[in-house]
C-alpha cells in the first residue's frame, strides 16, 4: 500500500516493548496524541495534545459535540486511521494482562498492518460502531462474519467458530440465536444488529471494548435495552469500555468517569458524579445547560444553546480553542495562549484560565 | 425462483415477439425492395429483364403482398426452423445464420469474459493505489481507450502489427484451416487469430468497466463494515477482496446487461475491418441491399441472445446479492 | 454574507465565528469551483472551444474548397513547409516548394516530384475559392495561400484530390453538432417521458416501460443501420440537410431510454418527498411540479448525463458514416473520411488520411474530460 513516510514518533520498530511491572489500574494510557489528517483543503488537526488513561475494568465515557475529535481518539487507538490522516505525535501504551503479570504494548510503535496489530484487534481491543445498518457486510451472514473474527484468532475448526458465535448471540439476548446465525443483516431489526455487532465484538473476548456511539442511531427503548446489556456483559466479564458519545444522559448512566473533548482537546476530566454535580469547565456547564429538564421548576425555563457553531476543522483559533464561544472569556488572556492542564483536587483536570495559569507548554504544532 | 423464471420466460417470449415485428417494420421500411436493386445490378452488367421475368420473381419471393402477408409468411417458418430465403445469395437463411451468428457469440462472449476479469483486476488496483503513478497512467489510458472508435483502433493495430512485424492479420483462420474440420490444430490456429478481434472488442470496453469498478470500490471502502471488518483483525488483503470487492461487484453486474448489446453493436462494426466470418459484414449488406429476410433474422437472433443475455446478468446479479429475493 | 479568509490564517475572536460559516455557498457555486479546479476538465473545455472555432472558421482556414477535386494531385502528399529562404538561412516566413505531377509508366500510379530548387514563399489573407463565412457572408479571403498559384494541401489530398485539410474542417462541423444536436432531443425527450412515467405511473408508466425495454432489446449500431439505411436517398426533395437531422434523430431514438429510466428512478422518489408534499398542499397543478419542482432538482443529473452522451453520439456517427450509412455525399462528416482508409495499404501509402479519426479521439476525449469534471463537481458529496 502506498502510505506517506512517519513523521517523528511513530517509529515502527521491532517487538513492542515489554516490561514486566505490577498490575496497574488502568488498561490503556494514551498521551499527548496529535492525529492529524492531510488533505488538498488544509491541515485538519483532529486531535491536538490528547492525554487520557482508561481504568481497568470500568466504563469510561468520552463526551463532545461532532468534530471534536472522539471517533478519531478511538480508531487511532485500533490504528484505523485511514491516510490522508495518520498519528503525528505521542504514545499508546495497552497494559496487557498475561499469565505471568503484566506486560506493556506500546501500540503507537507497531505498523498499522503487521500481525502483531492486527493481533491486538478484534482480540484485545475491540470495536463497535454507530450505524448497526451499515456495519454489517450485506452480502454475507451474521454466523459467517462472527465466524470470520473466531477463526482469525483462535487455533479451533469452524464447527467450533460456529457453536461460538450461536453461544455469544445468545449471550447478547438475541432471540433464536442458531436461526439468526444463517440469516443476512437485512432480516434482522436495528437492534438486533447491534446486538449482533456487540456478539461479533466480544467473540474473541477483548479487555477493552471501544463503543463509538452505539445507540445513537437506535430507538429509546432499544438504546435502553442495549446499554444494559453492555452493562450486564462488562460486569460478567471484567471488561473495560470506553464508551464515545454526546448524549450526556446516556454517560450519566454508563460511565464510571468521564472526558469532555473540545476541537481536538481534552478540556475537563472527572468521575462521573462530581462532573454532573460541579462541571468546571465553562463548556461542560454549557453542554448541561442546554440539555431539557423533566423536573417541573426548570423546565419553565427556555433552553440555552451554545452560542456560535463547532469552527472548521481547518482553522487555527489562538488561544483557547473554546474562547469564541465561551461565556467566560477573559480578553487579553484567553484568546493568546493556550491553558496547559491543570490538576484539581481528587483526579480531577480541567484546562481553564478560570482555574489557573497554567499555559500549554509545548504551543508549537509539530508540522 | 422458478415462478420468477417463468414469469420472466414469458415475458421474453412477449418482448421477443414484439421486437420481431418491430424489426421487420423497419426493415421493410425503404422504399422499393431487393428486386429493384437486383434488376439495377443486372442492367449495370449489360443484362435485362423482361417483364414476365420481373412478374415470375415478384410471385416467387411474394414482393408485391400487403406487409402482413410477408410477414406471416415469414415468422409461420420459425418453428420448422425456417427463415426465409436470401435473395443475393439464394440460400436459406438459417445457413447463414448459423455459419456466421455462432462467431459473433462466440467472439462476443470470448470478449466479454476477458474484458471483465481484466477489468476487475485493474479497477481494484486503481482504487487501492489512488494518486500513485501507475493510477494516473492507468486513468489515462483509460481515457485514451473510451475515445477511440473500435474499428480505428482495429485499422491502428493491423497497420502496426504489419508495419513492426510484418504479421497480415485480420479473419479467423489461416487459409489451410478455413474449411477444415475443427481440430485442436484448428482450435490452436483460432485462438492465435482471435485475440485481435477480443482485444480490439474489449478495449473501450474493458477501460469503462474499471473505472466503474475503480468507482464502486471507492465507495465500498467508505463504508462502515469495512471499517468493522479492519476492527476484526482482518489483513487487508481479506478485506479488500473478500468484503470490498464482493459489495462493489454488485452495482457493475447490473450493467452488465447493458454491455450486451454494446458488445453485439462493436463486433459488427469491427468485422468489417478485420473481415471476420461474422454478422456484420453481411448484415449491413443485407439491409443497403433490402435482403429482407436476412436482415430481419438478423435482428431477431441479435435480439433474443440479448434477452438471454439479460436474463444470466440477473440471475448472477440475485446469486451475488442475498438481499434480492425474486418472489 | 461570509468572507472566505484563507484557512492557514490563525483566527481570534469573533474571526473565529466568520471561519466557520465558510460553507454557505450556493450549489451552483460550489459546483462551480469544484469544477474550475480539475485540470482535466479546463483542457477540455479550452480544447472544446479552440475546435468549435476552427471549423466555424472552416473555409476561411482551408486553402481550398472542400469539394473542389484537384485532378492533377491525387492521393497527393501534404505541401511541405520549410522556413529557410532562398539565401539557406532560416527565418520567419514560410515558404514551400514548387511540386509537380508525372505518371510514372512502370508502377501505373502517380508520382509528385518536389523541386526543392524553387522556393515559392507562402502569403496569407490571400484570394482564393469563393464561400460563405458561417453561411452567411460571401468571401473569397482564404488564411494562407502560395504566391503563384500552386494550391497549398496541409494534409494533403484524398482519392479524389480534395483538400483532407478543408474536408477535416468542414466534416467537423457536422461531427461536432451532431452530438449536441443529438443531446437536446435526448434530453427533451427523455427527461419528458422519465418524468412522466415516473409521476403518472399506472398503465401509462407500463406502456413507456415496455416501449424501454423494447428499444433497449436491440444492439445499437445494427439498429441505427436498419433506420439509417430505411432514410431515402439524397435527391431535391430530401436533402444532405435532411439526412443530417433524421440521423441526429436515430442516434437519440435510443439514447432517451437510459435518461428516460433514470429520470423515472428520481421522479418517483421525489414524489413522496416533503416539498412535493408542500407544492401540492399548496395547490400546484401536476404540470408546475413536473416542471418547476422536479426537473429543476434533477437538472444536475440531466446535465452529467447529456455532457457524458455526447461522446457516444459522435462515436455513433463516426461509426455510421464510416459503414457508408450515415453522412452521406454531398456532405462530409469524420466519419465518412474515414471510409476512404478503411484499408491497411491504403493507409500505409497514405497516412494523411487518418487525420479524422486523431480529430475524433480528440474530440471525444475532451467530451470525456468535461463529463466527468461535471459529475464530480455536482455530486455533492465528494471531496
Amino acid at each position: 500500500m502506498s502510505e506517506q513516510p512517519s513523521a517523528q514518533a511513530v517509529a515502527p520498530g521491532p517487538q513492542a516493548e515489554t516490561q514486566v511491572a505490577t498490575q496497574s489500574d488502568k488498561i490503556l494510557d494514551v498521551k499527548d496524541l496529535h492525529t492529524y489528517f492531510f488533505t488538498d483543503l488544509g491541515v485538519a488537526r483532529a486531535l491536538n495534545g490528547v492525554t487520557y488513561s482508561i481504568p481497568r475494568e470500568k466504563v469510561l465515557g468520552v463526551v463532545g459535540e461532532s468534530g471534536c475529535g472522539k471517533s478519531v481518539t478511538a480508531l487511532s487507538i485500533m490504528q484505523l486511521v485511514q491516510p490522508p490522516g495518520r498519528i503525528v505525535r505521542g504514545e499508546i501504551v495497552l497494559h496487557r494482562q498475561t499469565g505471568k503479570g503484566e506486560e506493556d504494548v506500546v501500540i503507537t510503535h507497531l505498523d498499522r498492518h503487521s500481525a502483531e496489530m492486527r493481533r491486538i484487534r478484534g482480540a484485545e481491543i475491540a470495536m463497535i460502531f454507530q450505524e448497526p445498518m451499515t456495519s454489517l457486510n450485506p452480502v454475507y451472514t451474521i454466523g459467517a462474519q462472527i465466524m470470520e473474527a473466531v477463526l482469525l484468532h483462535h487455533d479451533v475448526d469452524k464447527a467450533e467458530a460456529r457453536a461460538r458465535a450461536i453461544r455469544m448471540l445468545d449471550r447478547v439476548g438475541m432471540p433464536s440465536p442458531e436461526i439468526v446465525v444463517d440469516q443476512y443483516p437485512h432480516q434482522i431489526s436495528g437492534g438486533m444488529r447491534q446486538r449482533a455487532m456487540i456478539a461479533l465484538a466480544l467473540s474473541c473476548s477483548p479487555s477493552l471494548l471501544i463503543a463509538d456511539e452505539p445507540t445513537t442511531a437506535l430507538d429509546v427503548t432499544t438504546e435502553a435495552q442495549i446499554l444494559d446489556l453492555m452493562r450486564e456483559l462488562q460486569h460478567d466479564i471484567g471488561m473495560s469500555i470506553m464508551f464515545i458519545t454526546h448524549d450526556l444522559g446516556v454517560i450519566a448512566q454508563m460511565a464510571d468517569e468521564v472526558v469532555i473533548m473540545y476541537l481536538g482537546r481534552i478540556v475537563e476530566q472527572s468521575p462521573v458524579v462530581p462532573l454532573f454535580y460541579d462541571p468546571k469547565h465553562p463548556y461542560t456547564k454549557a453542554l448541561l445547560r442546554s440539555i431539557p429538564h423533566i423536573s417541573a421548576e426548570r423546565n419553565k425555563e427556555r433552553l440555552q444553546p451554545i452560542r456560535g457553531v463547532v469552527p472548521n476543522p481547518y482553522s487555527r483559533i489562538s488561544g483557547c480553542p473554546f474562547h469564541p464561544r465561551c461565556d467566560s472569556f477573559m480578553p487579553g488572556v484567553c484568546d493568546v495562549k493556550v491553558p496547559g492542564v491543570t490538576r484539581l483536587d481528587d483526579n480531577r483536570t480541567v484546562r481553564c484560565f478560570l482555574y489557573s495559569d497554567r499555559v500549554e507548554e509545548n504551543n508549537e504544532q509539530p508540522s | 425462483m422458478t415462478a420468477y423464471l417463468i414469469r420472466r420466460l414469458g415475458y421474453m417470449l412477449v418482448t421477443l415477439i414484439f421486437v420481431t415485428i418491430v424489426g421487420f417494420l423497419v426493415i421493410e421500411l425503404p422504399p422499393g425492395s431487393y428486386l429493384e436493386f437486383y434488376i439495377d445490378q443486372l442492367r449495370q452488367q449489360g443484362g435485362n429483364v423482361t417483364q414476365d421475368q420481373i412478374v415470375a420473381l415478384e410471385r416467387r419471393y411474394g414482393l408485391n403482398d400487403p406487409i402482413y402477408v410477408k410477414f406471416w409468411k415469414w415468422v409461420s417458418g420459425f418453428p420448422r426452423g425456417d427463415f426465409g430465403e436470401s435473395f443475393q445469395h439464394h440460400r436459406p437463411v438459417s445457413e447463414l445464420i448459423w455459419e456466421r451468428l455462432g462467431y459473433t457469440v462466440l467472439i462476443s462472449f470470448t470478449t466479454l469474459i476477458v474484458s471483465w476479469s481484466l477489468a476487475i483486476l485493474v479497477g481494484v488496483y486503481s482504487a487501492t493505489h489512488r494518486y500513485t503513478i501507475p493510477d494516473y497512467i492507468i486513468t489515462a489510458i483509460q481515457f485514451v481507450a473510451m475515445a477511440i472508435p473500435n474499428f480505428l483502433l482495429a485499422l491502428i493495430l493491423m497497420i502496426f502489427l504489419q508495419q513492426t512485424f510484418g504479421l497480415k492479420v485480420g479473419t479467423l483462420y489461416s487459409p489451410e484451416y478455413r474449411d477444415a474440420p475443427m481440430s485442436l490444430a484448428k482450435f490452436l490456429d483460432l485462438l492465435g487469430h482471435i485475440w485481435l478481434p477480443v482485444v480490439v472488442l474489449g478495449f473501450a470496453g474493458t477501460a469503462w468497466t474499471s473505472r466503474v469498478m475503480r468507482a464502486n470500490l471507492l465507495d465500498v471502502l467508505n463504508m462502515q463494515y469495512i471499517q468493522t471488518a479492519r476492527a476484526k483483525g482482518a489483513p487487508e488483503r481479506t478485506v479488500i477482496w473478500k468484503h470490498a470487492v464482493r459489495n462493489a461487484l454488485h452495482p457493475l453486474v447490473m450493467t452488465l446487461g447493458m454491455s450486451l448489446p454494446g458488445l453485439f453493436s462493436g463486433e459488427t462494426v469491427v468485422s468489417t475491418v478485420l473481415n471476420l466470418p461474422t454478422s456484420g459484414p453481411i448484415y449491413f449488406q443485407a439491409l443497403i441491399q433490402q435482403d429482407m429476410y436476412l436482415a430481419g433474422t438478423f435482428l431477431f437472433f441479435f435480439a433474443i441472445a440479448l434477452l438471454i443475455g439479460n436474463l444470466l446478468a440477473d440471475i448472477l446479479l440475485a446469486w451475488l446479492d442475498p438481499r434480492i429475493q425474486y418472489s | 454574507m461570509a468572507k472566505l479568509l484563507d484557512k492557514s490564517a490563525i483566527v481570534t475572536g469573533v474571526d473565529a465565528q466568520e471561519v466557520s460559516e465558510v460553507g454557505e455557498l450556493s450549489q451552483g457555486r460550489l459546483t462551480w469551483l469544484r469544477f474550475k479546479r480539475n485540470k482535466l476538465a479546463v483542457i477540455g473545455g479550452i480544447g472544446l472551444i479552440v475546435l468549435y472555432i476552427l471549423v466555424a472558421l472552416g473555409p476561411f482556414l482551408a486553402s481550398n474548397d472542400y469539394m473542389f477535386q484537384n485532378q492533377d494531385y491525387l492521393y497527393g502528399p501534404p505541401t511541405p513547409i520549410t522556413f529557410i529562404g532562398p539565401d539557406g538561412k532560416l527565418g520567419l516566413r514560410p515558404y514551400t516548394f514548387e511540386v509537380s505531377t508525372r505518371l510514372d509508366p512502370e508502377a501505373f500510379k502517380f508520382v509528385f516530384d518536389i523541386n526543392r530548387e524553387h522556393r515559392l514563399p507562402l502569403r496569407f489573407f490571400v484570394q482564393g475559392d469563393e464561400y460563405k463565412l458561417l453561411g452567411l457572408f460571401p468571401s473569397r479571403v482564404h488564411l494562407i495561400g502560395v504566391e503563384g498559384g500552386q494550391r497549398f494541401y496541409p494534409l494533403g489530398a484524398d482519392a479524389l484530390g480534395r483538400d483532407v485539410f478543408a474536408r477535416l474542417l468542414i466534416g467537423g462541423q457536422v461531427s461536432l453538432t451532431v452530438g449536441l444536436v443529438g443531446v437536446a432531443l435526448t434530453i427533451v425527450f427523455g427527461s419528458i417521458m422519465g418524468a412522466l412515467s415516473g409521476y403518472v405511473g399506472g398503465l401509462a408508466d407500463d406502456i413507456i416501460q415496455r416501449v424501454i425495454e423494447l428499444i433497449m432489446s436491440f444492439p445499437t449500431v445494427p439498429l441505427w443501420a436498419a433506420l439509417a439505411a430505411a432514410l431515402p436517398p439524397i435527391s431535391a426533395d430530401f436533402t444532405t440537410l435532411d439526412r443530417y437531422f433524421l440521423i441526429t434523430v436515430i442516434l437519440s431514438l435510443v439514447n432517451w431510454t437510459g435518461l428516460a429510466r433514470q429520470l423515472r428512478a428520481k421522479v418517483m422518489a421525489y414524489r413522496e418527498s416533503d416539498f412535493v408534499m408542500a407544492a401540492l398542499a399548496a395547490g400546484a397543478s401536476d404540470r408546475r411540479i413536473i416542471f418547476a419542482h422536479m426537473l429543476p432538482n434533477a437538472s444536475s443529473h440531466i446535465i452529467v448525463v447529456a455532457a457524458l452522451s455526447i461522446p457516444g453520439m459522435i462515436l455513433g456517427e463516426t461509426a455510421l458514416s464510416f459503414l457508408g450509412l450515415g453522412i452521406l455525399p454531398p456532405a462530409v462528416s469524420w466519419g465518412s473520411m474515414l471510409t476512404d482508409a478503411q484499408h491497411v495499404p491504403v493507409v500505409i501509402e497514405h497516412p494523411w488520411l487518418m487525420t479524422p479519426g486523431v480529430a475524433v479521439i480528440l474530440a471525444v476525449l475532451f467530451y470525456a474530460f468535461l463529463g466527468d469534471a461535471l459529475r464530480d463537481a455536482a455530486d455533492p458529496y465528494s471531496i
